[in-house]
């Protein structure tokens, strides 16, 4: 008997819609085996999901689970998590969903440290419209906006979410599944907003033009742009150039959770005085 | 539906109706116990075949990388797994230099 990851998944839906190789599967699969290991209700989850390849992770798992507008993701967890404060609220967008269009709720979120685990699927394109420049698309690539070579600064979402107030910062990358369940669970775990930035491949419409047209040579490439968090910490200026820390980036975990803080200010009302901080 | 249930004294199995040929589980097999097959039905036009299960350790990483949830590996408490010999690794270099297909002589 291998592990059931049916017992998680709409097995009617299968096989995914996902091209071959695409690393959403694979994060989808770490995704499994972190509630798992936790042992969490699959009632007790929400998984909300945005528009791009990312969004159809919410139609392949079996919780309860949102497909919503474009960018707009945090917006419906923020209420999700409000109603239900004892209910796991999970986040999954693409780069273009969560750094483009859905920045501004990102940053919000992130500040108000409310207990949302954020899953940034990071693929460097705009994957599902056919190779667009993404936020995060490396400078001088192809894509079908820029097929001179991407002249836009790229865009590291982990300092974003560091700079904007989130209590567990992490990236992972699909190179290595069993880092990425660990870094998963590290998430669930923690009271505030995490915010994961995965690492994955999308060979077809990043690789094909990039000189990495399999899955295979996608991943490789992923793994010669990440490294893990410490060595990265003796690296000199020069040589951290164009390289990615993996692991916990930043936890903290003193910062008050935002729905707690909404019960005191329930509270307050109630007694008709200020908010205690 | 997948197979869930394990077919009996096997270390190694697949799903051919959820896999989608991308040969990662392939690439990452240090014993060579997997390569593709040429199959005309297929998208791509090859399939994965398990070739040598008696020389599965048992690592998982092929079922870790698995997009598509079309490969299982077995417990350890259910099944003994071999040791990783010089021979099924000669093997693996050989399927990765073979563009991951199947060895004609295997």
């Amino acid at each position: 008997m291998a592990f059931n990851y049916d017992e998680y998944l709409r097995v009617d839906k299968m096989p995914t819609l996902w091209c071959w190789g695409c690393g959403d599967g694979v994060i989808l699969k770490a995704f499994i085996r972190a509630i798992d290991k936790l042992g969490i209700d699959k009632n007790d989850i929400c998984v909300v999901s945005g528009i791009g390849c990312s969004g159809r992770f919410s139609s392949y798992i079996d919780a309860n689970t949102v497909h919503t507008t474009h960018g707009r993701t945090v917006a419906y967890a923020t209420g999700i998590k409000m109603a239900n404060p004892d209910k796991h609220v999970f986040c999954i967008a693409g780069d273009g969903d969560a750094l483009a269009i859905g920045g501004n709720h990102t940053i919000h979120a992130a500040r108000r440290n409310i207990d949302i685990n954020f899953i940034m699927i990071n693929n460097f394109i705009y994957g599902l419209t056919n190779s667009q420049t993404s936020p995060t698309t490396p400078q001088g690539m192809w894509t079908v906006t820029m097929k001179r070579g991407n002249i836009d600064p790229t865009f590291d979402a982990a300092k974003l979410a560091e700079a904007a107030g989130a209590t567990f910062v992490a990236r992972e990358s699909v190179a290595e599944p069993k880092k990425l369940e660990k870094i998963f669970v590290e998430a669930i775990k923690h009271k505030g907003f995490s915010f994961v930035d995965v690492f994955s491949n999308c060979h077809i419409n990043l690789g094909r033009k990039n000189k990495m047209a399999s899955a295979r040579a996608n991943v490789d490439w992923i793994e010669d742009i990440t490294i893990p968090k410490k060595k990265y910490d003796q690296l000199s200026e020069e040589e951290r150039a164009g390289l990615f820390p993996t692991g916990i980036l930043k936890q903290d975990t003193q910062t008050p959770e935002y729905t707690e803080m909404f019960e005191k200010l329930k509270e307050a009302w109630k007694n008709n005085t200020k908010v205690e901080l | 539906m997948s197979l869930l249930k394990a077919p009996e004294n096997t270390p190694v199995w697949t799903d051919e109706s959820r896999c989608k040929a991308c040969d990662m589980c392939v690439s990452v097999c240090p014993a060579g116990v997997l390569a593709m097959r040429y199959d005309p039905h297929s998208i791509l036009g090859t399939m994965i075949t398990v070739i040598a299960p008696e020389d599965c350790i048992g690592c998982n990483e092929c079922e870790l990388v698995c997009p598509d949830f079309a490969i299982f590996v077995a417990d350890r408490k259910e099944y003994k797994f071999a040791k990783l010999t010089d021979k099924a690794k000669e093997r693996a270099k050989k399927i990765a230099e073979n563009n991951y297909m199947m060895l004609e002589d295997a």
